[in-house]
C-alpha cells in the first residue's frame, strides 16, 4: 500500500480524509487507483490529455516527481506520496 | 470562515518580513486551530528562479512572467518555494495544526486580491491576508475569503 496525504482543497473528494491508501506500480497507476476509490480527483490532477497539472506538486518521499520520472515515477508498498498544489499570485 | 485571531508579534513579523523584502514581494503561510493562529511560516519566493512558476502562471492565464526580468518577475508576482511549503505542512501535521493563512505583500499596491491572486488561490478554506506596502510608513493588512472567483473581505482580531 501507498500512504498518499491529500491537501486541504481536494479533501472534499476523499470525505475530509488528510490521508488516503492507494495501489500502483507508478505515479500514473496511483491517480487511477485513487480515481476509482475517489471520483473527480484524477481531473483535480492531470488535464484532459492526462498530464499532471503544472500547479500540482506531487512528491514521492519528499523528493519532487518532477525530478524523478514525472508520472512514470515508480512506486513501492511503503511510500509515502504528498500531493501539494502551489501557492502564487501577483500585484 | 471561522472568526480569524492573529497574535499582535506574528502580525508584526509578517510586516517585517514585508519591508525586509521590499520591493519584491514576501510570502508566508499561518496555521492554528479553529482560526486562531500560533504559528508563522516565511516561505522563500522563488517566482525569478524556479521555471514551473512561469508555467503555473501561464497556465493559469493570469500573469505573462516570460518577459520579465528576474527582479521584475518578484516585484509583481510571488510563487512560494515547493519544498519549504512541503516542510511547513509537514510541521503542521506533527503539531496538529491547519492551514489557516496564506500570505503575500504588495509592494506598489493596495491590499485587495489581484486578478492573478483570484485566478491562482487554489485554496479555498485558507485566508489569503495581504499586506500592502503601498504607503511605506503604514501598512495595511487585509484578509480575504477567495472561493471560486468570489472575494469577500474576512475581519481579523490582533491577540
Ligand atoms: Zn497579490
Amino acid at each position: 500500500m501507498i500512504k498518499v496525504r491529500i491537501p486541504t482543497p481536494l479533501r472534499p473528494l476523499t470525505k475530509g480524509q488528510g490521508e488516503v491508501e492507494a495501489k500502483g506500480a507508478n505515479i500514473e497507476e496511483m491517480v487511477d487507483h485513487l480515481e476509482g476509490a475517489h471520483p473527480g480527483i484524477k481531473g483535480r490532477l492531470c488535464d484532459e490529455k492526462g498530464e499532471l497539472r503544472r500547479f500540482v506538486n506531487i512528491y514521492v518521499n519528499e523528493e519532487d516527481i518532477r525530478f524523478l520520472k514525472g508520472k512514470d515515477t515508480t512506486l513501492k508498498d511503503g511510500d509515502e506520496v504528498s500531493i501539494v498544489p502551489a501557492i502564487a499570485g501577483g500585484n | 470562515m471561522l472568526p480569524l485571531k492573529i497574535p499582535r508579534q506574528i502580525l508584526d513579523e509578517m510586516v517585517a518580513h514585508a519591508r525586509a523584502l521590499d520591493p519584491y514581494e514576501c510570502c508566508g503561510l499561518l496555521a492554528g486551530k479553529e482560526g486562531a493562529v500560533s504559528r508563522h511560516y516565511r516561505i522563500t519566493n522563488t517566482v525569478a528562479k524556479d521555471a514551473q512558476a512561469v508555467e503555473v502562471f501561464d497556465a493559469a492565464n493570469v500573469k505573462q512572467l516570460a518577459d520579465l526580468s528576474e527582479a521584475q518577475k518578484a516585484e509583481v508576482a510571488y510563487f512560494m518555494d515547493p519544498k519549504e511549503m512541503l516542510a511547513a505542512f509537514k510541521d503542521m501535521r506533527e503539531r496538529e495544526l491547519d492551514l489557516t493563512v496564506i500570505y503575500h505583500s504588495h509592494t506598489h499596491s493596495p491590499a485587495y486580491p489581484s486578478m492573478t491572486d483570484i485566478g491562482l488561490a487554489l485554496y479555498p478554506d485558507a485566508a489569503y491576508l495581504i499586506i500592502s506596502l503601498e504607503h511605506k510608513a503604514a501598512p495595511d493588512l487585509r484578509a480575504y475569503s477567495i472561493q471560486g472567483h468570489q472575494v469577500t473581505r474576512i475581519e481579523f482580531q490582533a491577540i
